[in-house]
């Protein structure tokens, strides 16, 4: 008998212990077992609602203003029925023990419920500016010199729609931030000067960029305009650029287009149009570019070269490495361009030297579309040539993000510290209905 | 002696019934607070899993716009960060509630997207994403199984009130929970002209902007337009960052008509093919004149038509019979910046429009991608609000799990 009573007392035990884990042990209701992330939905609505700044907007706006009354309907509108809200926005204080001080609450129900959720997210007003110092190129080394060709005496081609003056204009306002110096050489005969190594305003020769913003043309000086220069219709003077280039660690630049196509000098070739009726530039063809690289590869001869090299791949991509860099400094062309003058890879077996440096577009069809190339000298390098080989007009962009692109200068952005130009927006979040 | 056995066994019995009834009543605890724990897994899992998918573009990150099968499985728009979807993208993958058909000229079968006659997206199979491959590549097959739904946050919807001259349509604009108030709505009101016979039809293109009022209605009075003129009428209503899309178009030829359907991203190539390839009505079987043309929604929400070339198709005409004639037209769409293709067609003296998103944004279409939750017995969902194309969507993902005991429906 003793031993079925112990046994009645062991579940007496057992049952106590039951009572008591279960009274503890409570389960979740099933909302909070598998809730909806509402700190990440108020999140989300705050950054739908500043989509065009209109809620940065509001946030600045006295409590009476209207636009508070159609960012209640917006956030009615686009929050699901069964979710209660509560918006308010907070000063931002600085130099006080107290953070934040609440200016103005939106709401459409008394209480939030059970259990809510709340996001924050920092506006700024549209007084606010940000400062950004550019790293000058050249600041840590050599060079640092932009010389944007202008000549008034020359004229372009492939260019439509634009002069090469308007376009050196833009070109200036791009990227003059980024160099030391910034010279727009505004005749052939300032040409000359920088060819034979003279400088326009004290600046660096060596290790300059020339962007040619005449497009297929290049402009001539007249003492150019004579033999030896004018050889196989002036493709000797493109071989002497790329002489002038290797010799002066230059990177030169064409902008779009077959570069070296034509030379131009409204003064030299005033009865020689480009067969398009553009007056003043003379044809060079196909063996301008060869003529060009042979330069630059320093072959101790010229050699007529009458070899297609470009073809025509159609649309082409920006590469991701300056897709990135669109994003740093801010320049936002197309990423997708037509390319009817890309570069075929080939010439990298022509002339052994010559390696790219950085690819603008993605290679395609064996070309390359855009890319900057190097003329390597052991580890050194010795002249750049940057050739974007789209179809026309051109879009100066390209040209100022594959330089930059390529030197990469870096961007100081200075400190956000300005105060009474930032406001807290807090999004609390409830759900109502249901368990 | 046989009293103590008697007490000795009675007492092991009710022990060891005790035991047993006790050992099931603290499993059953235990087993719910296992199948708590699971259940607050996967929802946890499912809020993990819509922000890997929202919050990255994939691999490539252009797959959206070619028609490559991407590597890494993302919706995020490369050029932007944060909750910003691809609209092309978006517009690959293939959809869960649209009924496919197959185009028997070509053989390619395709998925549906549309939304009722007139606003028609067929993606072909062969470039729409799975969702076997959508699964794979989030590494959740066999795992677990999910259904990603984008719907528009911004409904407009557009009803024709006086069809004489003026016609007179009612807009109406109102969001998930509420009437949008005193938005700006812009539209395009795009008229067939009628030209009869072989012709090509023609069109005429009208951009205004009106306000809703206090209900989220707008009333628009289009004049010279008549009872039996085809048009097509499309609305952007916009207020406070948030941004919906509507359309209406009336038809007086509903049978044969033209059929977009897209055939590469990448060449931006889409075929303009008979309706009757898809329903047919039996004799006569007349060719399909058309006309296209392309509009976009530019930043500062006003709609603008994109002159499109002859040499990208945009005019043509489709024949359903077996002949020597071409049996579709091909055309390029000029931009991968989001529009609506438009396509006037006239057969037999009979007018309408068809209408087809290019990014599924620009016409605020839907998109459930995935499987059908209907019968798992545990489904966690989550929502986000997202930006497509600068219009407003809510992204929702429903999550259950495929292993464990009590997950399987």
């Amino acid at each position: 008998m003793m031993r079925t009573i112990e046994v009645f007392l062991v579940i007496i035990i057992i049952t106590t212990a039951f009572i008591i884990s279960s009274f503890f042990a409570v389960l979740p209701q099933p909302r909070q077992v598998s809730p909806l992330n509402l700190r990440r939905l108020a999140l989300t609505t705050l950054q739908t609602l500043d989509v065009d700044y209109d809620l940065s907007g509001t946030a600045f706006k006295s409590p009476n203003d209207l636009t508070w009354g159609q960012l209640q309907i917006a956030l009615s509108a686009c929050l699901p029925p069964n979710i209660v809200y509560n918006l308010t926005v907070y000063e931002v204080l600085s130099g006080g023990t107290q953070l934040y001080l609440p200016l103005h609450s939106i709401s459409n129900a008394e209480s939030l419920g059970v259990s809510s959720d709340a996001s924050s997210y920092l506006v700024a007003s549209s007084n606010v500016t940000f400062r950004v110092i550019p790293e000058k190129i050249g600041e840590r080394g050599s060079g640092g010199t932009l010389y944007i060709l202008n000549c008034s005496d020359a004229n372009g081609w492939w260019i439509t729609g634009y002069t090469a003056q308007s376009l050196a204009a833009d070109l200036y306002n791009l990227l003059s931030p980024y160099f030391k110096a910034t010279i727009m050489v505004q005749t052939t005969a300032q040409l000359r000067q920088i060819l034979n190594n003279n400088t326009l305003q004290g600046e660096a020769v060596q290790n300059a960029v020339v962007i040619n913003t005449f497009g297929e043309a290049v402009p001539i000086p007249t003492e150019y305009c004579t033999t030896p220069y004018s050889n196989n219709s002036y493709a000797y003077y493109c071989y002497f650029l790329g002489q002038k280039v290797r010799l002066y660690n230059w990177t030169w630049a064409s902008i779009v287009g077959y570069p070296f196509y034509y030379v131009s000098n409204t003064g030299n070739f005033p009865n020689d149009q480009n067969t398009y009726g553009i007056y003043g530039m003379i044809k060079v063809n196909k063996p301008g570019m060869n003529a060009f690289l042979q330069g630059l590869d320093n072959k101790p001869q010229y050699t007529y070269d009458n070899t297609e090299i470009v073809k025509d791949v159609g649309v082409v991509n920006l590469s991701p490495q300056v897709l990135d860099c669109c994003n740093y400094y801010g320049i936002y062309p197309s990423p997708y361009q037509t390319s009817t003058r890309a570069i075929q890879k080939s010439i990298l077996n022509t002339y052994p030297h010559l390696t790219v440096g950085l690819p603008i577009f993605n290679e395609k069809s064996e070309c390359y579309p855009g890319a900057l190339y190097n003329h390597i000298n052991g580890a050194k390098i010795e002249g750049s040539l940057l050739a974007l080989g789209l179809t026309r007009t051109p879009d100066i962009r390209l040209t100022a993000i594959g330089l930059l692109s390529y030197y990469k200068p870096r961007l100081y952005r200075s400190n956000y510290t300005a105060t009474d130009t930032s406001r807290l927006v807090v999004l609390q979040l409830g759900q109502v209905g249901g368990v | 002696m046989a009293g103590s056995t008697i007490d000795h066994l009675v007492s092991l019995m009710v022990f060891l019934g005790a035991i047993l009834l006790f050992i099931g009543l603290f499993n059953q605890t235990i087993q719910t607070a296992i199948l708590y724990q699971r259940h607050r897994s996967i929802a946890t899992k499912c809020s993990d899993l819509l922000d890997n998918m929202l919050l990255n573009p994939g691999v490539p990150l252009y797959w959206g716009k070619s028609n490559c099968t991407p590597t890494g499985f993302g919706l995020q728009d490369p050029e932007f960060t944060q909750y910003r979807l691809s609209p092309f993208s978006l517009m690959r993958l293939q959809s869960l509630t649209g009924t496919p058909f197959t185009y028997p000229r070509t053989g390619t079968t395709y998925s549906n997207m549309s939304v009722g006659f007139g606003n028609f997206l067929f993606v072909p199979y062969t470039e729409a994403i799975n969702y076997s491959i959508a699964s794979r590549l989030l590494g959740t097959n066999n795992t677990y199984g999910f259904q990603l739904t984008i719907t528009p946050i911004i409904t407009v919807s557009i009803d024709e009130t006086h069809a004489a001259n003026p016609l007179t349509l009612t807009i109406r604009v109102a969001g998930t929970g509420f009437p949008l108030a005193n938005a700006v709505v812009s539209y395009c009101f795009l008229k067939v002209v009628e030209k009869g016979g072989q012709n090509k039809p023609s069109y005429t293109s009208m951009f205004n902007t009106t306000y809703t009022d206090d209900e989220g209605s707008a009333v628009v009075n289009i004049q010279n337009a008549d009872a039996d003129n085809a048009y097509a009428f499309i609305a952007y209503a916009h207020m406070s960052g948030l941004v919906g899309v509507g359309y209406h178009e009336r038809v007086t030829g509903h049978k044969e008509y033209v059929l977009p359907l897209i055939d590469s991203f990448e060449e931006k190539r889409v075929l303009l093919v008979h309706s009757y390839n898809v329903h047919d009505f039996g004799p006569p079987e007349s060719s399909v004149f058309f006309n296209a043309t392309f509009v976009l929604l530019t930043e500062d929400f006003a709609l603008r038509e994109m002159p499109m070339d002859n040499s990208t198709g945009k005019l043509g005409k489709v024949v359903y019979g077996q002949g020597t004639e071409k049996q579709y037209g091909t055309l390029t769409i000029p931009t991968y910046n989001p529009g609506i293709l438009i396509v006037t067609y006239q057969s037999n003296n009979e007018y309408g429009v068809v209408l087809m998103p290019w990014g599924i944004s620009s016409m605020a279409f839907p998109v459930t991608f995935g499987e059908d939750p209907t019968g798992k017995e545990w489904v966690a969902t989550d929502i986000r609000q997202v930006l497509v194309n600068n219009i407003a969507y809510q992204a929702k993902l429903a999550l259950w799990s495929l292993q464990g005991y009590q997950v399987i429906g």
